[in-house]
């Protein structure tokens, strides 16, 4: 093939490769709406966890008290009973900017705790073409990591690029099995099989167990 | 309403804007998906499942480059990440289907068309991206940079890399 041939090769490859037949927008609108629209999942809002809704941020207060207060030196202070309690005064010892590496530790173990239930949610994951008896309870268990996943992305553990990306892979892993709680179509689990294997989201999950694990 | 005007409003839950946002860019969307993955169906789920990652993200899209690019950034990776996955998988049926295919080849001589789609595939991904974007597509260098996260240089020194490539497994062609 001589280079004018091999130009006009070039100049003819809009038509001679791969043409795209007419996209089909409304069907694919229709799973995209259904996906992030119609998800009970799909509730989140711009800004801060405090503009989006006054008791999520009184819940990630209350979960990261609770953590925190676990892990925070209590120094001359009285022990303080229940966890509620050790939640108020955790948190007013973080708001008074209390030990930061007791704080981090605090994180870093909610974080820990959170990805091997994570990592177990998705190794026990259905296969393609198992029936939808268990749907529900995984689909429960998802919608409860799923409140944890976005508490974490607004928290000082997603500071790591690395764990922010694997997160918000993680967050649209679990929106998916969410979803799995009413009726679901052939193709659903393949579509969260598929979500997992190309985002590497299995060895990604593992790969920060073991690096949140080994800096404890 | 303009385009910002739109993204604030599916931030926001609006589900009018999300079809008039995805009405904006889901043909060019799809027409790449279709391009790189080769499929109509894979092209399908490729553009669904940009559009649900870009909304899922979008209160994380600051606006620093244009929503267009970000969003074909995804599209890319999205079908970078499936391809991936296929060749893994591919590589463990190849031997399996390798006696096969042989005896397919010898039978025809393929024509142009057939060989230009081999040469395509058998480029390295990002030349294959490159090629298929600015040749096929009609992307401009920057706009190619822009998506892919490289200098325009590089996009286009990979262009034309890509085609020197695809110039010499089309030399011994006879029409």
């Amino acid at each position: 093939m001589d280079e004018n041939r091999f130009d006009e090769v070039i100049r003819d490859l809009p038509q001679s490769l791969n043409t795209p037949s007419e996209p089909p927008l409304d069907e694919m609108w229709k799973v995209i709406e259904d996906a992030h629209f119609n998800s009970p999942a799909s509730t989140r809002r711009p800004g801060g966890m405090n503009s989006r809704a006054p008791w999520l941020a009184a819940a990630a207060a209350l979960l990261i008290g609770i953590g925190i207060g676990r892990y925070v030196p209590l120094g001359n202070e009285t022990q303080q009973s229940g966890n509620a309690a050790s939640a108020v005064a955790s948190t007013q010892r973080l708001a008074a900017g209390a030990d930061t590496s007791a704080i981090a530790d605090a994180y870093r173990d909610q974080t820990s705790n959170y990805l091997g239930q994570a990592a177990a949610l998705l190794i026990s994951l259905p296969p393609q073409n198992a029936s939808g008896k268990a749907d529900a309870a995984f689909a429960g268990k998802a919608a409860d990591l799923l409140v944890t996943t976005r508490l974490l992305m607004d928290s000082p553990a997603a500071q790591d690029p690395k764990l922010r990306s694997l997160l918000e892979d993680l967050e649209l892993v679990l929106v998916q099995i969410a979803r799995l709680r009413g009726e679901r179509n052939k193709g659903d689990l393949d579509l969260i099989h598929q979500a997992v294997e190309q985002g590497d989201v299995l060895s990604r999950l593992n790969s920060a167990v073991v690096t949140n694990q080994s800096s404890e | 309403m303009n385009e910002t005007q739109l993204i604030a409003r599916v931030i926001a839950g609006d589900r009018l804007a999300g079809r008039e946002l995805y009405d904006m860019h889901a043909s060019r969307v799809y027409s790449l998906a279709y391009r790189l993955s080769g499929d109509a169906e894979k092209a399908r789920e490729f553009t669904q499942d940009a559009f649900i990652r870009a909304f899922s993200r979008l209160s994380q899209f600051r606006g620093d480059a244009a929503f267009s690019t970000w969003l074909h950034r995804i599209v890319v990776t999205v079908v970078s990440n499936a391809r991936r996955s296929e060749i893994r998988f591919g590589r463990e049926v190849a031997l399996d289907e390798a006696h096969s295919i042989e005896a397919t080849a010898q039978q025809a001589e393929p024509d142009l068309r057939e060989c230009i789609a081999r040469a395509v595939e058998n480029l390295s991904e990002v030349y294959r991206t490159t090629l298929i974007m600015h040749d096929i597509e009609g992307y401009t260098h920057a706009e190619i940079a822009g998506i892919l996260g490289v200098p325009e240089g590089t996009c286009k020194s990979r262009l034309s890399a890509a085609r020197a490539q695809l110039r010499q497994d089309l030399a011994a062609f006879k029409e």
